[in-house]
């Protein structure tokens, strides 16, 4: 199990950050980059090329492979030689990447350019040169990586930068539970839940859910003193199926009997993510209706569209209807309802339609014709629909209470629900 | 890159220089980041080695570690100069500041060079029985990078030793971090020949990595579960006591912790006997393997690789879970393609339905390749389906009726092996075949068409006629649809005889005189002297009957599919290829391979028949899995080896070539039973199926 190293492209895939490759040879990252760069000029779309690359002649210990993602328009690559696990690489390249946005915020060549020291060293301590991911525990990091901040730059032109330190924590890793930092202190107690849930549907042009499934993570924001061990449980826990769990749940207790029992780390985490399967009703609505006609002439087409909230109380909002008219489309003109966009991105050759928020029961229309240099235009077969609902759960999971041991406080707890959903929609 | 290109080189480093010595302590900090940055950008700074040396000393705990990074990086160049700095290492593992120390141990770890290797072992020893935890897990990955450097001093020292004890740590974290190490060194003790095993797992380490496994993070349980994968089970109880321990994995949240419990499983169900613990732990394995097609596309794509392959081992245990692998019309081609794959391999009569449309569907998307496999799997469903065929060829029909080009050529495709599967059934649509002669043009979509109407030529009422058509045009065709015409026509001839003595001397004048491929003009030859000898051995021979083809459960011979399941998921798994023949050490020759136990091969019979001088092992195909022929697998026969002797020193290109030849030689005057009788069952089988189909179901299946 190794990984060989990390390395950071940017849009125009030249390395900005690479760690180590103490091992190998200073060709040995170039050749991934170039094996890569060409990956990705060959196939038809950027994303179409393969995730794990095999790299067969980087001449030091016989042929390696790298794992890549795009992460806005940065790349990630892991490096890796060996019989190596690629899902460890690329779990490995996904955990790095929350690290960077937990540290910079918003990433960009521009951010890491300028935090490069940071980078470097969140590398380091993230990745062992023997290949194994070591500390990438959030709170552990942040003891022995300090976060850029106001406070250390306003330390460093003082100069007083052995106060910004985190050689002042002379406890490091002293915690017995490896998520959370000791002695820890709020004022006031609060843990917020936040249950958001995605719904991925694909439904056919007659309206019949061919699959729809909810996703659901708790994201939770956890600020409370001291050690606490939370014990939460859900008043309807059952439909919930496919669980993981972030590692300070207790596994045997939640097979028991549906409660979650953990020692929380502080700050941001997920707590758990699920599946939601109703009993009974074998499938999800979706919460609109599409009808959709295209129609395709030769160098053109035409397409007429109507949207219907199928809600009564609550409002969708963003909804984002997108349909990709096919190699060569080059225009699109379109009439809309009042309150709703739509533009056409003539490199993608994808027609965007917006709707800002869709009120229960109201209908929304589309009508317009696009025009290609393809003879015959293959515009795809499905519509997809993005959309959110705040405030609403699909699978209406409702906390029941929170205690709490080994603290003498009473936490706040805030239970929140949102909702989000990617349809296909075929016509 | 430009932005730190800004002054002359020379300039640069000498106020770099002169900033490293400044009398602050902000100018110099600032100084070391800025020789970071120009190292990150490849720029020479060695030139700076002493003036950053000097700034070791500090109590700034990231100055600190932007120095180490630098002498990392130029240890390996400048050896002579980090000696200087050992006496600061040696210092800082004793700093009261457990950082400092873990920085400096794994620091002096990954300087790689020689010269500080001697004085890191008193170090190293202190700081394995550190008080602080994070002190002993780096010091113990410490270890496993110097037995890279010099695994004498290990021993001499007794490291190793001490690992092994360290895996009664109290500290999770520790015993998860020492797994890795010891794994680390075990691989590479035995990568160097070494005969002892570093690393045993008796049934008093496992306990110790069961109770680890559920306390420490996610990378430190990947490493315990490999080792747990490693451990022999002593009885059906210890196995079914780790299986239950280790179920409980399957709810983590990393994908690669997911994959490596149930690889666990997979490798100790073996020796489980209860069959309903079986059941149950297989019923336990389908959320988490849903579960990890909820993660970005890259992670998908391994785990349905992975999933394929845990398929075709237990085929039940995602069988109603068919419609999670529906395609989205916007997932990556490479996840698409799995997937139909798996929805092909997860196909049964109760859902057949359901996934025809779903294929008819994607046949009408943009994407050409996305679309030809989705053809190609409704092909597939139909073969594997009986009672399914029938609706397989209406959708089929169908599709070719939009007379789109390459919907059309891969439709008439696969018609023919749904033809080889259900011989004398949908002959009703023929003629539609027929009808869209014009619109091919690639040359599998055309030969499969003249296969067909050779085969059916007594009821085809015109297929002189649509014979003539690529009779006449015979010298432009590719070679595979010459062969075709050639075998068609010759089997047009044997059923027709009247209509067709014309075209039939018209093709065999043509193959041999003005035709460039030998395979072709060979096989002309062949049928000439069948014919003119005996017409009756030409119609057993060419009109034989064919084993029909079917699905086959496997892609890959059952021992190798074991071999892989043990190593899921890991690169092996994923390509679906041994480990050995990708990253084995040296290359592996066609010569090796046999040596090393042709068991372990999928297609021994393949590769053997390779010309000598091919080394077949460190071309691996990107991903997909390689179209090579399956061929049965059956053991030499003497006479075989006898017969493939003789044949060696002979430039034949493909093994059918080398039959055809055994063939001649071997039966002299051509009487298929002679055929039958002079050689080996099998090759007798193989050349009448080269002779008269020319089609073996490799071509028809993937």
């Amino acid at each position: 199990m190794a990984i060989d190293g990390l390395v950071i492209l940017d849009s125009t895939g030249r390395p900005i950050v690479q760690s180590g490759f103490r091992s190998t040879s200073p060709a040995y990252p170039l050749l991934h980059i170039e094996a890569l760069n060409d990956a990705l000029s060959k196939a038809p779309r950027p994303a179409d090329a393969d995730p794990v690359l095999y790299v067969p002649n980087t001449g030091i210990d016989g042929p390696s492979a790298c794992c890549h993602v795009k992460r806005g328009e940065l790349r990630f690559l892991g490096l890796m030689s060996g019989d190596t696990d690629p899902l460890y690489v690329f779990a490995f390249l996904e955990t790095f990447i929350s690290i960077l946005r937990d540290y910079f915020g918003q990433l960009s060549a521009e951010t890491l350019k300028e935090n490069f020291d940071v980078v470097y060293q969140l590398l380091e301590e993230t990745l062992d040169a023997g290949g194994h991911p070591s500390t990438t525990s959030i709170n552990a990091l942040k003891d022995i990586v300090l976060p850029p901040s106001l406070l250390s730059k306003v330390l460093s032109v003082a100069g007083v930068s052995g106060l910004a330190s985190p050689g002042t924590n002379s406890h490091p890793f002293a915690s017995p539970i490896p998520w959370r930092k000791v002695g820890v202190r709020y004022n006031s107690n609060e843990i917020f839940f936040d249950v958001a849930e995605e719904l991925k549907a694909v439904v056919n042009k007659n309206g019949g859910i061919i699959v729809s499934s909810v996703w659901g993570k708790v994201h939770t924001n956890c600020r409370l003193s001291g050690t606490p061990d939370l014990l939460l449980s859900f008043s309807n826990a059952q439909p919930l199926t496919d669980c993981s769990f972030h590692p300070c749940v207790r596994l045997q207790r939640w097979s028991r009997d549906k409660n979650l029992s953990f020692v929380p780390p502080d700050g941001r985490f997920i707590l758990m993510e699920y599946k939601y399967t109703p009993g009974g009703v074998h499938h999800v609505a979706v919460p609109f209706a599409l009808k959709a006609s295209v129609d395709c002439e030769v160098n053109g087409g035409s397409f007429d569209v109507a949207l219907t909230s199928r809600l009564t109380t609550k409002v969708l909002e963003n909804m984002n209807v997108e349909l990709y008219l096919g190699e060569g489309a080059t225009s699109a003109s379109c009439v809309v309802s009042n309150n709703t966009s739509w533009n056409f991105d003539p490199r993608t050759r994808i027609l965007h339609w917006n709707i800002k928020a869709v009120s229960p029961s109201s209908s929304f229309s589309l009508k317009g014709t696009f025009s290609s240099t393809a003879e015959q235009p293959r515009p795809s077969h499905a519509f997809r629909a993005r959309f959110e609902i705040p405030q609403h759960s699909f699978s209406s999971l409702k906390v029941d209470q929170l205690k709490i041991t080994g603290e003498m406080y009473k936490p706040y707890k805030g239970v929140r629900g949102r909702s989000t959903g990617d349809v296909e929609w075929r016509w | 890159m430009a932005a730190f290109r800004a002054p002359p080189r020379k300039g640069e480093n000498f106020e770099l220089s002169a900033d490293l010595n400044s009398e602050y302590k902000e100018k110099r900090k600032d100084a070391i980041k800025r020789v970071i940055a120009n190292m990150t950008v490849q720029k020479d700074v060695s030139g700076l080695f002493p003036d950053v040396l000097k700034n070791m000393q500090t109590d700034d705990l990231e100055q600190k570690k932007l120095v180490y990074l630098y002498l990392m990086n130029y240890a390996k160049t400048q050896p002579e100069l980090v000696i200087l700095a050992v006496n600061t290492f040696v210092k800082d593992t004793d700093d009261p500041n457990p950082l400092v120390r873990a920085l400096a141990i794994r620091t002096m770890g990954c300087l790689r060079a020689e010269k500080i290797i001697d004085y890191l072992c008193d170090p190293l020893q202190k700081c394995l029985r550190d008080e602080n935890p994070y002190v002993r897990k780096t010091a113990a990955l410490c270890v496993a990078k110097l037995y890279d450097l010099k695994p004498e001093l290990v021993i001499e020292n007794g490291f190793l030793e001490t690992l092994q004890e360290m895996i009664a740590d109290s500290n999770p974290m520790v015993v998860a971090n020492t797994v890795a190490a010891l794994t680390d060194i075990h691989i590479a003790a035995a990568a160097a020949g070494s005969n002892t095993e570093v690393f045993v797992i008796t049934s008093a380490v496992l306990n110790k990595l069961l109770i680890a496994l559920n306390e420490c993070s996610e990378w430190g349980r990947v490493a315990i579960l490999n080792a747990l994968g490693r451990y022999e089970t002593h009885d059906d109880r210890e196995s079914e006591h780790i299986c239950e321990r280790v179920v409980p994995q399957f709810q983590h949240a990393n994908a690669s912790v997911v994959l490596s419990a149930i690889k666990v499983i997979m490798i100790h169900m073996r020796s489980v006997r209860s069959e309903t613990l079986t059941k149950q732990l297989v019923r336990k394995m389908a959320p988490p393997l849903v579960t990890l097609l909820s993660n970005p596309p890259e992670v998908q794509w391994v785990a349905l690789r992975d999933i394929n392959l845990l398929l075709q081992k237990r085929p039940d245990i995602l069988s109603n879970e068919m419609r999670v692998f529906f395609c989205k019309y916007n997932d990556p081609l490479y996840v698409k393609v799995e997937k139909l794959d798996i929805m092909v391999r997860l196909a049964g009569p109760n859902n057949v339905d359901a996934l025809l449309s779903e294929l008819k569907e994607y046949a009408s998307e943009v994407d050409v390749d996305f679309v030809r496999r989705s053809i190609k799997a409704i092909g597939q469903t139909a073969i594997k389906i009986d009672e399914a065929a029938e609706r397989c060829v209406n959708v089929l029909m169908e599709l070719i009726g939009t007379r789109v080009s390459y919907v059309v050529q891969e439709g008439v495709v696969v018609m023919k092996d749904i033809f080889r599967k259900y011989p004398s059934t949908y002959e009703g649509v023929i003629p539609t075949l027929c009808a869209n002669l014009d619109e091919l043009d690639e040359p599998e979509a055309k030969a499969s068409l003249i296969w067909i109407i050779g085969e059916y030529a007594n009821k085809i009422d015109n297929a002189d006629e649509l014979l003539g058509i690529f009779v006449d045009s015979f010298t432009e065709e590719s070679y595979p649809v010459q062969l075709q015409t050639l075998t068609a026509v010759v089997k047009l001839f044997l059923r027709k005889p009247d209509t067709s003595q014309g075209l039939v001397q018209r093709i065999l004048n043509t193959a041999t005189k003005d035709c460039d491929s030998p395979d072709v003009r060979d096989r002309a030859y062949i049928y000439w002297r069948l014919l003119s000898t005996d017409p009756g051995a030409a119609k057993a021979v060419v009109l034989a009957h064919r084993p029909p083809i079917s699905l086959p459960r496997t892609t890959v011979s059952p021992a190798l599919l074991e071999e892989l399941l043990g190593e899921i998921p890991s690169l092996a798994s994923v390509y679906h290829k041994p480990e050995e023949t990708f990253v084995g050490r040296g290359r592996i020759g066609a010569d090796a391979i046999p040596k090393g136990g042709s068991e372990k091969l999928s297609r021994p019979l393949l590769l053997a028949s390779k010309p000598r001088t091919c080394s077949t092992s460190t071309t691996l195909p990107p991903t997909m899995d390689s179209s090579q022929p399956v061929l049965p697998q059956q053991p030499y026969s003497p006479r075989r080896l006898q017969l493939r002797t003789c044949f060696r020193g002979h430039q034949a290109t493909r093994w059918t070539t080398w039959y055809r030849y055994l063939a001649i030689r071997v039966s002299g005057p051509m009487r298929h039973h002679h055929l039958h009788l002079a050689s080996h069952r099998h090759i007798s089988t193989l050349s009448v199926a080269c002779l008269s189909v020319d089609n073996p179901c490799h071509q028809l299946l993937r």
